[in-house]
């Protein structure tokens, strides 16, 4: 029952991120998982000082747990599931003679949830790190997802034989687009340690680790469901061994209430059916204390205010406009969008030019797993705002096409020594060809037509920096300058309050009557005889 | 699809009638020599009836497009534009040829292009793909991977000896090319000749490492489309090729067989960026012209013109 839960829920949450891509409905709350984490959410507000709507959803989780308990992590957290099948997968048959049900390591989760919050009311956005579903979803983002790509591609490629000879036309020309990301291994490194944890402990992150699971768990007392053991118990200790949480102390009629997820495996394993599930409304005794002391309490508090300074007292934060990324279009400004951003990679999974990549180091440690536009990579398609829509935290604002189409993330800078046409006379024109809204034209310079930025027409989408055909470093760049980043308001208004005009309808390109003069390239002939009004590409 | 084969059969009988054949030689070579005499035909009217009429005046389309033949089409949707932008062939364009194909007797209609947007964006904005959906044996299909392109030489090349072609393109029995006319700010006009840039895979490189107007000459000589239909129903006559740009209304269809003729002959159709051009301007079709790939003065093509 418990497993088919779990089940179920780890393949909706596979599925929300399976959709959370092109085209997603307006109504579709692909994000949903991420906007049921408390943590995430109390973070987000905290760090921002701000309320948050999405985060609101929290509320629900919390009250759930007040009502029913520790249940979350038994039966819904997706990491949780993904814990617990790994571990059958891998550590089973893994012998357990001597493990300690007491442990002072339990405190840790208390720690670092402290360390988690601290650092939020500092200014600094820390709960993704260990947050489950942020790093779940960071991992199925950056990792199963690429994976599954190219794994479903492999295997079209090895039935193309079969499916071109049976003339399945359309199987046959079948290929999935490969997404890649940078930091890829580093997640696969992280979340393969919290598996590999199960080694010393069964849900070892789970008990001792995880700051989401010690939220619940202070709360989890006055749930109604609380495990009772009857008198029939015969104190084999069999629940105390299997249950994965190490709940069960010493005296096996005893709970740990704070550490029961309310999985039941007490209950399947007791050879005298002496464990049940009652609805009691006692609020535990001696076993639900949180053993945290004073002294730890505050330890952990200046370490997330150290972190907190740490992060937020750089270079890189105090200086942020001059080392400011291109973010996304629709991205609150820079200050706001490190606080509110909680890293959990569903933009960049969403994305459908796969230009949305995480930071390493790019903006310091404040900045690590943010999304920024890596625009030699690819460029932001006009016809999609999805990564808006399926943030969570709004850190990323969800707007309608045409508002995100005016929110611009920087302005194309022309480098001339590296561009084909102003170094090397080359008859080049792939920026202008790809330019949605003609932000860049043709005009007479020296005797030839040399490509120039308007730049009140560029709204920074990176086309022409994507597809430059010089090797290397693009002869056209994308830099932030002019980057239009509201927290709230419309873009359209700011946009045209710039006099902007990002406009990609057709009919507007009158300009290019004026200014096509010019001779052609190639020939000396055609030198001779300067027709400075004729148009690119037509002889005498 | 009956309705359009009684029509087809009724104006093919019509004209055949001095020719004093049958309906069923109308796939018979003694018939179709009388309008294998038109060099061109421009047919005046709504895309999809004069694309039909086109074809008709032409000889029909079994001239070419034989029972049990593998066809591509290549129109261009490379660009995630919807037609008024008049950057990719009209979708109506597209699907009449692509069902004409099919009624006569074609096994598969292949629509391809090598796309600069991506893939499903452009298919879905072109409206190419909805058009099609319903025709059965026609696929529509955007190439953006390597795999599914194959190397072949260029023996005439001068300046290109080999090129990376869509696969598909190169198997096939018919290859019918349906470029949009729009203006190109390297090489002046974009039409069936250009469009041929969208079969092969490397095409940075003829911008920058290559004179893009040899190359394409080069490419013309060893990818030669039996067809060539120019959808001009709208053309874009400035800020071209991707627009945005002015696009004018003209409603005309022009097909050949001779690549360089059409083109040639679209030069003059409209004046790009507000002059009037001839085919002998745009360089690439002069240096093609010039490598015996086809006529290039209009004046002395034979051409019919009619409308819908």
């Amino acid at each position: 029952m418990r497993t088919i839960l779990q089940a179920l829920s780890l393949l909706l949450f596979s599925l929300l991120l399976f959709f959370a891509t092109y085209k997603l409905p307006d109504w579709f709350p692909a994000d949903i998982y991420l906007r049921l984490d408390p943590l995430l959410g109390l973070n987000a507000i905290f760090a921002a000082r701000e309320m948050i709507g999405r985060a609101l959803w929290g509320l629900v989780t919390i009250g759930a747990t007040l009502l029913i308990g520790r249940f979350f992590c038994a039966y819904v957290c997706p990491m949780g599931a993904s814990i617990d099948f790994l571990h059958l997968l891998f550590f089973r048959k893994k012998k357990r003679s001597n493990l300690k049900t007491e442990s002072s390591f339990r405190k840790v989760k208390y720690f670092l949830l402290i360390v988690f919050i601290t650092a939020a009311l500092a200014g600094l956005s820390l709960a993704f790190f260990m947050d489950p579903i942020a790093l779940l979803t960071r991992f199925y983002t950056f990792f199963l997802y690429p994976l599954s790509i190219t794994l479903v591609n492999l295997f079209l490629d090895v039935l193309r034989p079969l499916s071109k000879a049976l003339g399945w036309v359309s199987l046959s020309h079948l290929h999935y687009f490969q997404p890649v990301f940078y930091m890829s291994a580093i997640t696969l490194l992280i979340f393969g340690g919290i598996i590999a944890l199960n080694l010393i402990a069964p849900r070892f992150w789970c008990r001792y680790l995880c700051p989401l699971g010690a939220m619940l768990s202070l709360i989890s007392p006055l749930g109604i469901f609380k495990r009772k053991v009857s008198e029939e118990c015969n104190e084999c200790m069999k629940c105390q061994k299997n249950c994965p949480m190490g709940a069960i102390p010493e005296d096996p009629t005893k709970t740990r209430l704070r550490e029961c997820i309310q999985c039941r495996t007490c209950v399947q394993v007791c050879p005298q059916n002496a464990v049940t599930f009652p609805a009691t409304l006692s609020i535990g005794g001696e076993y639900s204390k949180i053993d945290f002391s004073r002294r730890g309490f505050i330890y952990s508090m200046a370490g997330g205010l150290g972190a907190g300074f740490l992060a937020l007292q750089t270079p890189y934060t105090l200086r942020q406009s001059k080392f400011q990324l291109l973010r996304a279009p629709g991205a609150i400004p820079e200050t706001e969008f490190l606080r509110t951003c909680i890293r959990c990679g569903e933009c960049m999974k969403s994305c459908l030019t796969n230009t949305l990549q995480p930071c390493l180091w790019e903006s310091g440690f404040s900045g690590l797993w943010t999304p920024k536009m890596d625009l030699r990579l690819a460029p932001c398609d006009q016809n999609c705002n999805v990564c808006g829509k399926v943030c969570p935290t709004q850190a990323i604002r969800s707007v309608s096409l045409e508002e995100k189409n005016h929110a611009k993330v920087g302005t194309a800078i022309l480098l001339k020594e590296k561009c084909l046409v102003w170094a090397q006379n080359k008859i080049c024109l792939i920026c202008d060809e790809i330019c949605p809204y003609n932000a860049i034209v043709f005009r007479p310079i020296e005797g030839y037509r040399r490509p120039v930025v308007i730049a009140s027409k560029c709204n920074g989408c990176g086309f022409c920096e994507q597809r430059c055909p010089v090797l290397g470093e693009s002869a056209i760049v994308v830099v932030p300058d002019g980057e239009i980043r509201l927290k709230e308001g419309s873009y359209v208004k700011e946009a045209k309050k710039l006099q902007l005009e990002f406009k990609a309808d057709p009919g507007d390109d009158k300009f290019i009557l004026e200014e096509s003069g010019f001779k052609i390239e190639s020939g000396k002939k055609y030198e001779k005889n300067p027709q400075p009004q004729k148009p690119k590409g037509f002889l005498q | 699809m009956s309705k359009c084969k009684k029509e087809m059969t009724r104006r093919t009988f019509l004209k055949t009638v001095m020719a004093g054949a049958t309906l069923a030689l109308s796939g018979n070579p003694p018939l179709l020599q009388a309008k294998e005499e038109y060099d061109l035909v421009v047919i005046s009217g709504e895309p999809a009836a004069a694309t039909k009429k086109a074809l008709e005046t032409l000889g029909g389309i079994s001239r070419f497009v034989k029972k049990g033949h593998r066809i591509v089409l290549k129109p261009n949707m490379s660009f995630a534009r919807t037609p008024e932008f008049g950057a990719t062939t009209h979708p109506m364009v597209v699907a009449t040829v692509a069902e004409a194909c099919i009624q006569a007797g074609a096994r598969q209609v292949l629509i391809l292009d090598h796309t600069l947007h991506r893939a499903e964006l452009c298919l879905e904005r072109s409206g190419i793909r909805e058009a099609c959906k319903n025709i059965s044996g026609a696929h529509v299909i955007a190439f953006q991977e390597r795999k599914f392109f194959k190397e072949i030489k260029i023996p005439q090349g001068k300046i290109l000896d080999r090129v990376e072609v869509i696969q598909e393109a190169l198997e096939s029995d018919v290859l019918i090319n349906i470029p949009v006319a729009k203006s190109h700010s390297a090489t002046g006009v974009s039409l069936g000749i250009k469009g041929l840039m969208g079969l092969i895979w490397d095409r940075e490189s003829f911008h920058s490492r290559l004179n893009i107007n040899q190359a394409l000459a080069d490419l013309a000589t060893v990818i030669k489309p039996q067809l060539t239909i120019l959808d001009a129903s709208r053309a874009l006559t400035s800020g071209g090729p991707g627009g945005p740009g002015e696009v004018k209304k003209l409603n005309l269809i022009i097909a050949g067989t001779d690549p360089v003729a059409v083109d040639s002959y679209g030069v003059t159709i409209t004046p790009w960026y507000g002059r009037s051009f001839k085919g002998r301007q745009v360089e690439h079709l002069l240096i093609a012209h010039q490598r015996g790939l086809g006529k290039i003065d209009t004046d002395q093509l034979k051409i019919y013109k009619g409308t819908t």
